[in-house]
């Protein structure tokens, strides 16, 4: 009858230990994800500050050089596929994250291509609007940069936690996976520095 | 052969820059400064009346400008370089994320000159990248490019500070209390010491003359700095009949300290040019 009462309080010890483990290990895998999402939301925020930034830089720069309207409408058609291109916050997994920067890198690319031409176009240069819209455009590319890295930190603690012991376990049983990274392959991560 | 072994120290010298560029951005100086002149454009006169403004406005409003200035940017952009700064650095108080980095790269030669603004997340509404565009373009740029970088740098932070003051303006009530509070502990704390020395000479007088002259000459500095602190501490007391309201603007001020950093987070709103 005691014998039987110890081992019914070390089983029952056992379970505690075990539920406050998985309780622990599950929560803060929640925080983690929610941090990922959180930092997730602000990519998507800078680059739609970006996005939102266009249609009135095409309108101005289109005053000014209006026979460049190939260049312009690349920047258009470039917009508008790259707010097509949305990631499952849920998900983020490395596919959607590398198709949604392929997108917006067409978009930078355009628009780097439309900033080189307004260097023959002094009238646009000294235009005060263009001024402005041409410091917005170096704040928000600075921002994407900013949060791109953010990003990257907070995910990169994530998928840490998701994959190491013991914690992968649990990771496993609630599914929780990894997030996918913005690559710093093609060159968008580290401003080229231009010297004339 | 040749080639490949051309090859490879090509390599490993860009694994080098590479491994270099991750690690350029300078450490966060101790003491906190907000004024960090690696590149040497200020005389120390100057450096000191610019930290003692910014400090000053620090102090009064919270808001955290710090002036940085380097010699190269290690292949980042200015914006980038300025940003990261604040990161790394924490400039800014948590819980407003008012920091602000002035960032200069002075022009050598044949190099362009850079100055980037860099503003914290709680910021970006007071000092817009735009507002950050024009400081630099009309108050900063042109006295640095007639080489008076310590002009352009005031008359930027100038500007910077009626900006931000507009938006978060609260005073540091608890590190001014904190600072009286302080006073108070060092003035116990060095009163234990020098009657601990006091006691000691008093017992060991002929125990050592070699240590005698060094008590002596380190009962004088502590009474110095005691006597310090009973002046600064009354000054303050004097200056100020109002309390604590009154000490706020002149508190820290005349402790002549900068707090540190606060842990502000940046992302990456500014602007910035070069000449």
């Amino acid at each position: 009858m005691k014998k039987g009462l110890t081992i019914s309080i070390i089983i029952a010890v056992i379970l505690a230990g075990l539920f406050f483990w998985v309780k622990n290990s599950y929560n803060r895998l929640v925080s983690g994800e929610e941090q990922v999402s959180a930092a997730w939301a602000q990519v998507e925020n800078v680059y739609q500050r970006r996005a939102d930034l266009i249609p009135n830089l095409v309108a101005t720069v289109k005053g000014y050089a209006e026979h460049e309207s190939e260049t312009l409408e690349g920047v258009i058609a470039a917009r508008a596929k790259a707010t097509q291109v949305t990631v499952n916050p849920d998900q983020l997994s490395e596919d959607e994250i590398a198709e949604f920067q392929a997108a917006q890198g067409e978009l930078g690319s355009a628009l780097g291509r439309l900033m080189m031409i307004t260097e023959n176009y002094p009238d646009l240069k000294a235009n005060s609007n263009f001024a402005d819209l041409q410091a917005q455009l170096e704040g928000t590319e600075n921002r994407i940069a900013t949060e791109r890295k953010k990003y990257n930190d907070t995910a990169r603690a994530y998928n840490v936690s998701v994959r190491s012991f013991p914690a992968n376990i649990i990771a496993s049983i609630f599914n929780f996976e990894t997030k996918g990274y913005f690559k710093a392959a093609d060159g968008a991560d580290t401003a080229p520095v231009v010297e004339f | 052969m040749r080639t490949v072994l051309k090859r490879i120290i090509s390599a490993v010298a860009l694994c080098i820059a590479a491994s270099e560029a991750l690690n350029a951005i300078p450490a966060r100086p101790e003491p906190a400064r907000l004024v960090n002149d690696f590149a040497g454009i200020f005389s120390p006169g100057q450096a000191m009346q610019l930290e003692r403004m910014l400090t000053a406005f620090d102090d009064s409003t919270s808001n955290q400008i710090a002036v940085v200035t380097v010699s190269d940017l290690e292949g980042y952009s200015a914006s980038g370089y300025a940003t990261q700064i604040g990161l790394d650095w924490g400039i800014g108080a948590a819980s407003h994320d008012n920091g602000v980095v002035v960032l200069i790269k002075p022009k050598y030669g044949d190099s362009y000159g850079d100055v980037a603004i860099s503003t914290g997340y709680g910021l970006e509404g007071a000092i817009p990248d735009i507002y950050c565009k024009r400081i630099i373009d009309s108050e900063m740029i042109p006295h640095f490019a007639a080489g008076d970088y310590y002009a352009g740098t005031v008359s930027g932070c100038r500007v910077l500070m009626q900006l931000a003051s507009g938006e978060i303006s609260e005073p540091r009530g608890d590190s001014s209390e904190f600072s009286l509070f302080g006073l108070l502990a060092m003035f116990i704390l060095f009163s234990i010491i020098f009657f601990a020395i006091l006691g000691s000479n008093g017992k060991g007088g002929r125990g050592g003359n070699n240590g005698g002259s060094g008590g002596v000459d380190a009962d004088d500095l502590i009474r110095g700095i005691i006597l310090g602190n009973i002046l600064s501490g009354r000054g303050h007391r004097g200056g100020h009949p109002g309390g604590f309201n009154g000490g706020f603007d002149g508190g820290g001020f005349s402790g002549g300290g900068f707090g540190g950093f606060g842990g502000g987070d940046f992302g990456g709103g500014g602007a910035s040019g070069r000449w």
